[in-house]
């Protein structure tokens, strides 16, 4: 039974806005899924649907097997949530926000052990709204990792941390997700989704643009690679050009840089040109996974918001069937 | 249980707010003042002390509904402005028991002042006079604890119908004005304003008992007259005059029984019911069909 299901679900807020389309998503049960996508995708609305927070315009959610809206509490009792929005508002401590999600879990865990977990058991006895973003996380992490859930709903969990806690979180998350938990998380930051998720899911204006490995993206990707070398005296462009695999080539000085349309193409690159003059330093970028993300979405908010071309998504999905 | 959860930890936070414990403190002080000053009615000790928690409610109809709006207008609005509705609604807990876990919780705060005013006239009344009148004691307390939910209930529908702080606020103010202030400032009173619909606008002959039947659905009229059935006969209060024959007098137990059933002291609990009970009913459907961002 896949944990997550959804089936045509739609939210519109007042008439125009339509947050989330018509999204068909499937996460199986153990995986850790990545929920890609700028600001304003669709990917809180989402998980807000998932919750039963908000409720569905039209289409359904269910988690594992239950409906979102009228099953929550059963679900409730199984997920554990690091929710977006959030906030410690009451005058209480770090430890008693902890003890009081392990109370209402009614699970067995130890709330120090917890707390040591997510690196806050020095601050505990601090009341929780005084925290720094970082720690509020960290804390609030902490609570979703509570009574060992089945599933593990995180939106956008690397907020306001350092990069050792993202580094611990990412190791906290694979553990549990080692152990059977399926982790479903939203983010809007390519990295993160990369080293953590076995599959990605790309929301852009509501939809589900893309749902494949994140190898299966690199692939479909018509991304370039791109190598920059840095010459002791100017390079020639003749000779490089006709490398198979090179498809646009510039000089400017005596830096030359080519654009692969196959990564393999930039070791051919280097040698030609350093059979001709000297090489003084080399700049390889291999990441088409962020001009993928911008093709996929458009640039987001700050693109033109003209969905690249180049990108078969039914291939891509197949590719990964 | 996870209604009791909720309730226990929304009341754990609320016991640290220093500005209730000022106020529960003021509360007690205002208690001991009116227990000081009041003393003067003719008879023995007990009748001081019937006296003393008369006027303590005559007090507590005014304030009390202020103190409970105060203490539950940000039950649901604040956690949804400030985002702790996120973690209620993660764990397992139903939009059911936190709103009635919010109710428990709000009610024990509001009993909490109650109990500290009762706690510093009961001191004073023992003190002073040493009599203990346990019928009017304790039935005062018992309606004043039962109009104080009347307005938690209020202000809790109120703050689920508010997606905010700001609202809330102008929800708590609007509802002192509509339920208590507009009952009582003349002119402008309800009555007042039915009898000016009824004679002038419709033409009718005045009907004393129609205008004090639309005073009757004030929650703050019904306290106080519902406090009317554990005093004696001739220190009730609000007896729409009006609505008396001229040869019953003001202080006699015929006062009470010449009215219209709906306009007696034993109407008074079905008011108070229903200002319990359908705020509570409305403000539940609307928190369990809002969307909480």
């Amino acid at each position: 039974m896949p944990s997550i299901q959804t089936n045509g679900l739609t939210k519109t807020f007042g008439e125009s806005v339509v947050a989330v389309d018509s999204l068909d998503l499937t996460i199986e049960d153990g995986e850790i899924f990545g929920f890609l996508g700028p600001n304003g995708a669709g990917k809180s609305t989402t998980i807000n649907m998932l919750l039963d927070f908000i409720r569905p315009t039209a289409g359904s959610a269910e988690v594992f097997g239950m409906d979102a809206q009228d099953e929550c509490a059963a679900i409730r009792e199984r997920i554990g949530v690091l929710p977006e929005g959030y906030g410690f508002d009451d005058y209480l401590t770090g430890r008693e926000y902890m003890e009081w999600a392990v109370e209402t879990k009614d699970a067995d865990d130890d709330p120090e052990q917890l707390l040591d977990l997510v690196g806050i058991r020095e601050d505990a006895g601090r009341v929780a709204s005084g925290y720094s973003k970082g720690m509020q996380q960290r804390l609030a992490f902490g609570m979703a990792l509570a009574d060992d859930p089945d599933l593990l709903i995180l939106d956008e969990p690397s907020t306001g941390l350092d990069p050792n806690g993202i580094q611990h979180m990412r190791s906290v998350i694979r553990d549990r997700a080692a152990d059977g938990t399926t982790v479903f998380f939203s983010s809007h930051i390519l990295s993160e989704v990369e080293a953590v998720c076995d599959r990605v899911g790309v929301m852009n204006e509501g939809e589900l643009v893309a749902i494949d490995s994140i190898e299966g993206l690199r692939e479909s990707a018509t991304g370039q690679a791109t190598v920059e070398l840095e010459c002791a005296s100017a390079p020639r462009v003749d000779g490089v050009a006709d490398i198979p695999g090179v498809s646009a080539v510039d000089v400017a000085d005596t830096t030359l840089t080519a654009e692969c349309s196959d990564p393999s193409a930039k070791v051919e690159v280097v040698k030609r040109v350093d059979s001709q003059v000297e090489v003084v330093d080399i700049l390889a970028d291999n990441t088409s996974l962020e001009e993928l993300f911008n093709q996929f979405t458009g640039g987001g908010r700050d693109g033109d918001g003209s969905v690249g071309e180049g990108i078969d998504l039914e291939d891509s999905q197949e590719a990964s069937a | 249980m996870s209604t009791v959860t909720v309730a226990k930890k929304d009341f754990k936070a609320a016991r640290r707010s220093k500005l209730l414990w000022a106020a529960a403190i003021v509360l007690g002080l205002i208690a001991a003042f009116v227990g000081y000053v009041s003393g003067n009615a003719p008879g023995g000790d007990a009748e001081q002390v019937r006296a003393l928690f008369r006027v303590l409610t005559l007090l507590l109809a005014v304030l009390l509904p202020i103190v409970a709006l105060v203490a539950s207008y940000l039950a649901i609005a604040g956690e949804r402005e400030g985002g702790g509705i996120k973690f209620l609604l993660s764990l397992p807990n139903t939009r059911r028991s936190v709103f009635v876990g919010k109710l428990l919780s709000r009610n024990g705060i509001v009993a909490g002042g109650v109990a500290f005013m009762y706690v510093a006239a009961i001191s004073v009344a023992l003190t002073r006079h040493g009599a203990f009148p346990a019928a009017v004691v304790f039935g005062t307390l018992l309606i004043t604890l039962v109009y104080g939910s009347t307005f938690v209930s209020i202000a809790l529908a109120m703050s689920s119908a508010a997606a905010s702080r700001s609202r809330a606020i102008a929800g708590a103010f609007g509802t002192y004005l509509l339920l208590v202030i507009l009952y009582v400032f003349p002119v402008v009173s309800f009555g007042d304003i039915a009898r000016w619909v009824h004679t002038t606008l419709l033409g009718a002959d005045a009907n004393p008992d129609l205008y004090n039947a639309v005073q009757y659905t004030s929650p703050y009229l019904a306290y106080r007259k519902a406090v009317n059935l554990v005093l004696p006969a001739d220190m009730r209060q609000i007896v729409f005059y009006s609505s008396l024959p001229e040869d019953v007098s003001y202080g006699s137990p015929a006062a009470n029984e010449v009215l219209p059933l709906y306009l007696q002291d034993e109407f008074a609990p079905v008011v108070l019911a229903f200002w319990l009970v359908v705020p509570l009913l409305i403000g539940y459907a609307l928190f369990e069909r809002a969307d909480l961002e």
